[in-house]
């Protein structure tokens, strides 16, 4: 029943940055084909660049030309929510530690850390010569401003919970002391680029919203909304200089068009790929596709408080009904792996669990002890056209509950008018997704915990509440996972939610684009890639 | 096609004869009006093929080889075939089937919808033109409003309001399409209240309810005719759009537009996923549209003549 369909990925030597620091040498120099070249029109605002620019100008590299599909609301890392703004972002700005290949945390701005015998202080010394977009110094004042900043506003705030304070010991030297053990804490600091370093000074100045100032490969230089974001080379970047000039992002919203752009040589790389296309693509030459098993899990919640919801064999009767792996051949095609729980396969943390498997006969007996009569239940069931496979997954669920007399009622509605409904709990159940993490109480504790802030289906169970809390706070590796073991079965035993599958992440990009990787955590990092002709 | 039964009921008139002249001339105005229209070639092929999509929406469920919710997998896709005449969809769905299921969504909606609005529209138009003064201000101004709206977006926002269902999207084509009966109405009201056979009748001291039934309805009926046929094509084409933009008609059961809809994703696996549907919708719509023109010209009299003139010459030269 389980079914992997990983392509192979175009896996390229990853460039991963020189640390010399010296000038990356380029390849492919003529690679300046159709590139835009507004960069080089940009006004030069800082002046510090220029010494180590000098006049041979770091040989022509080209601008990449991605296509995103949606605009970033505004790119302030430490306030946006759109995973548009952070695949512009993910090359703007940096981490204290960032995720490698195999998504454990590895050094960034920080060069190296150290926890106290109680668990409860973090060292962190930073990277010596790291520069700002601005050219000034990163010091340990900027790293305090940009998490307190967090801290105190955002929709981050909730990774930074178990912190009580973060001091600038020195200019190089950051101590966050804890109010309990937090054994997730790199993966809170570094799991995705919410949690930027960026300068004190545009902190206080609040200048970040219009002009971005990062670390990182690429700085800001323009951003048009609705049509496109523009960034170019940092010629200091502390990893070792990319090898293209800049990239263009244009935002292009419809997923046909967006590949025909890809097709038709428009644009070299695009951020997803519908799952239904990935067939064709592949037969084609002139397009490579990087497809990776992904964290994302989609779901069916249903509604606890509404009957006969509220009861478990109700509940447990539906997830018996379906047969995820129609369900999920149906959404998603070949590109995503049917599991009953949240973490992908791939992940350290996941826990191999088939509780209910497809049995109609155990739903109708269920259902009998339930003393639901058959026709009595019609789920009203809410999904949105915004993630058209939810309106797919919809039909086939109402085919598959309708062999057992269960009704369902399916209301398509825009994304806006569906989240007020889920805040208001105006449902019965409905279907979506969420973007999976790397750290496990990303995946359960928002979610199931009772007092979790996304627990819309409102499930209430002392036992998962007990082992949630306690994993947070679990520093010994195994026991943890151990926890979180317990968690989702008992998560997925209560038919908390009713899970379905992972679904694949799905780049692609032309072939003169070489050194790009799909990454299971979605980060688009553009520093190592270099166009050819 | 209710003001054709309400012309019959003019006949059992038994007082002021020598007034009811123009309504003598009723009874057998219909029937010639509908002998017109079947010799205009086009209008007749326009009726046959509606009935025939009407016999198929009532039927339905019974005439369609599959079941609403037969999916196979191991069949997404498959093109065209004996066994499935318009091929199926991405859930291995029957596409004709779909189609003929479809028919019913759609021409329900456009026939309620446009029935109420024809009620409702014909009776505002009716008291803002009979009445005149702050009541026509007031109506038609509310009308003027309603109609600055583009009839889609004002469809779309109506059903975004009151949540997407069968009976909303009804509601929302009716309030869009009122005011363009409540206008037309009210314009050929203007007109017939001031003709000389109503001012005769209210001299002998007919009351309001009498004028308006007896005399000024039937004479605004024939634009009204044309009208509703017209919107009928129109809202074909509304519930299509709201369906297309997914605020229509809701999974799993099949509309024109929704199919319209998702086929768009599927471009690439199967033309038919998109030419079928969208044929279904271009044979209803132009078929409305030919019984409307063909209804325009055998309801005015002077187009009348000229068509007669016409086809007794076709006739003519055929022979």
């Amino acid at each position: 029943m389980r079914r992997r369909s990983l392509v192979p990925i175009v896996v390229v030597a990853l460039g991963l940055a020189a640390c010399n620091g010296g000038e990356e040498v380029d390849l492919g120099d003529a690679a300046d084909d159709e590139a835009l070249d507004d960069v080089e029109d940009a006004p030069d605002d800082d002046p510090e660049d220029d010494p180590d620019a000098d006049p041979d100008e770091a040989a022509e590299g080209g601008t990449l030309r991605a296509a995103i599909g949606g605009d970033p609301d505004q790119l302030n890392p430490h306030t946006t929510t759109s995973s548009f703004a952070f695949t512009v972002l993910e090359n703007v700005y940096d981490t204290l530690v960032e995720p490698g290949d195999d998504l454990t945390m590895e050094p960034a701005l920080a060069e190296s850390w150290e926890v106290s015998d109680d668990l409860l202080t973090w060292t962190f010394e930073l990277r010596d010569g790291v520069s700002f977009h601005d050219g000034s110094e990163l010091t340990a004042d900027d790293v305090v401003a940009s998490y307190e900043f967090i801290a105190a506003e955002g929709d981050n705030a909730f990774r930074l919970d178990p912190v009580e304070s973060f001091e600038a010991v020195d200019d190089a030297t950051v101590e966050i002391s804890l109010e309990r053990p937090a054994p997730n804490l790199l993966e809170q600091l570094g799991a995705f680029k919410g949690m930027a370093i960026a300068p004190a000074e545009a902190i206080d100045a609040g200048t970040l919203d219009d002009e971005p100032v990062g670390t990182g490969p690429f700085s800001f230089v323009s951003f048009t909304p609705g049509d496109s974001v523009e960034i170019e080379r940092y010629d200091d970047y502390w990893g070792g200089t990319a090898a293209i000039d800049g990239v263009h992002f244009q935002v292009i919203p419809d997923p046909g068009v967006k590949l025909t752009n890809l097709e038709t040589g428009e644009v070299d790389w695009i951020d997803s790929v519908p799952p239904e296309q990935v067939e064709t693509l592949q037969d084609l030459d002139d397009v490579e596709v990087g497809q990776v098993a992904g964290n994302d899990y989609h779901y069916l919640a249903l509604n606890h408080e509404v009957e006969p919801f509220d009861q478990v064999e109700v509940r447990q009767a539906i997830a018996y009904a379906l047969d995820i792996a129609t369900i999920t051949e149906a959404a998603q095609f070949e590109a995503a792996t049917p599991n009953e729980t949240a973490i992908p396969e791939t992940s350290f943390w996941y826990f191999d669990h088939e509780r209910f498997g497809t049995d109609p006969d155990q739903a109708q007996q269920l259902l009998d002890e339930a003393g639901v009569e058959e026709g009595e239940i019609t789920i009203d069931l809410m999904v949105t056209n915004e993630f058209p496979e939810t309106v797919t997954a919809a039909e086939v669920i109402s085919s598959q509950l309708g062999e057992v007399g269960i009704g369902v009622d399916i209301r398509t509605e825009d994304f806006s008018t569906w989240l007020a409904d889920q805040g208001d709990g105006d449902f019965d159940g409905f279907v979506l997704s969420w973007i999976g993490n790397i750290d496990p109480d990303d995946f359960y504790y928002a979610q199931h915990h009772s007092e979790g802030i996304n627990n819309f289906q409102g499930f209430a169970d002392d036992e998962v509440d007990q082992l949630l809390d306690d994993a947070r706070e679990e520093t010994d590796e195994d026991t943890r996972k151990d926890l979180y073991d317990q968690a989702a079965e008992r998560i997925v035993d209560q038919a908390s939610y009713i899970y379905f599958y992972n679904s694949d992440i799905i780049e692609a990009w032309a072939p003169n684009v070489s050194g790009y990787e799909t990454r299971p955590d979605q980060a688009t990092r553009f520093r190592g890639v270099s166009l050819e002709d | 096609m209710s003001d054709q039964e309400q012309q019959p009921t003019d006949a059992p008139e038994p007082r002021g004869a020598g007034l009811e002249q123009p309504e003598i001339e009723h009874r057998p105005r219909w029937r010639e009006t509908l002998s017109v229209l079947m010799s205009n070639r086009l209008a007749a092929v326009g009726l046959v093929v509606l009935v025939v999509m009407v016999v198929t929406a009532i039927l339905g469920h019974r005439l369609a080889p599959y079941a609403l919710d037969a999916q196979d997998l191991t069949r997404r896709f498959d093109p065209p075939s004996a066994d499935h005449w318009f091929g199926t969809d991405d859930l291995g769905q029957d596409v004709f089937s779909r189609v003929v299921i479809g028919a019913r969504s759609s021409l329900l909606v456009a026939g309620v919808s446009v029935g109420i609005s024809m009620v409702v529209g014909t009776l505002l138009g009716l008291l803002a033109g009979y009445r005149g003064g702050w009541m026509d201000s007031t109506l038609m101004r509310t009308m003027d409003v309603l109609f600055a709206f583009p009839v889609v977006l004002l469809a779309i926002a109506l059903v975004a309001v009151f949540g997407p269902s069968l009976r909303n999207t009804m509601l929302a084509i009716a309030v869009v399409f009122t005011p363009i009966f409540a206008r037309v109405v009210r314009g050929s009201v203007l007109s017939v209240r001031e003709q000389l056979y109503v001012r005769a009748v209210r001299s002998l001291g007919a009351g309001d309810l009498r004028i308006v039934l007896r005399h000024v309805l039937p004479n605004v009926a024939a634009p009204v005719l044309v009208q509703t046929s017209l919107s009928l094509a129109f809202a074909i084409l509304t519930e299509a759009a709201l369906s297309y933009v997914g605020v229509g008609v809701q999974p799993p059961t099949p509309a024109w537009g929704s199919m319209l809809s998702d086929a768009q994703r599927y471009m690439a696996q199967g033309w038919w996923l998109s030419v079928f549907p969208g044929l279904a919708i271009f044979v209803t719509v132009m078929s409305f549209n030919l019984l409307g023109d063909g209804l325009r010209d055998a309801l005015d009299p002077q187009q009348r003549s000229i068509i007669e003139a016409r086809g007794a010459g076709a006739k003519d030269g055929d022979a």
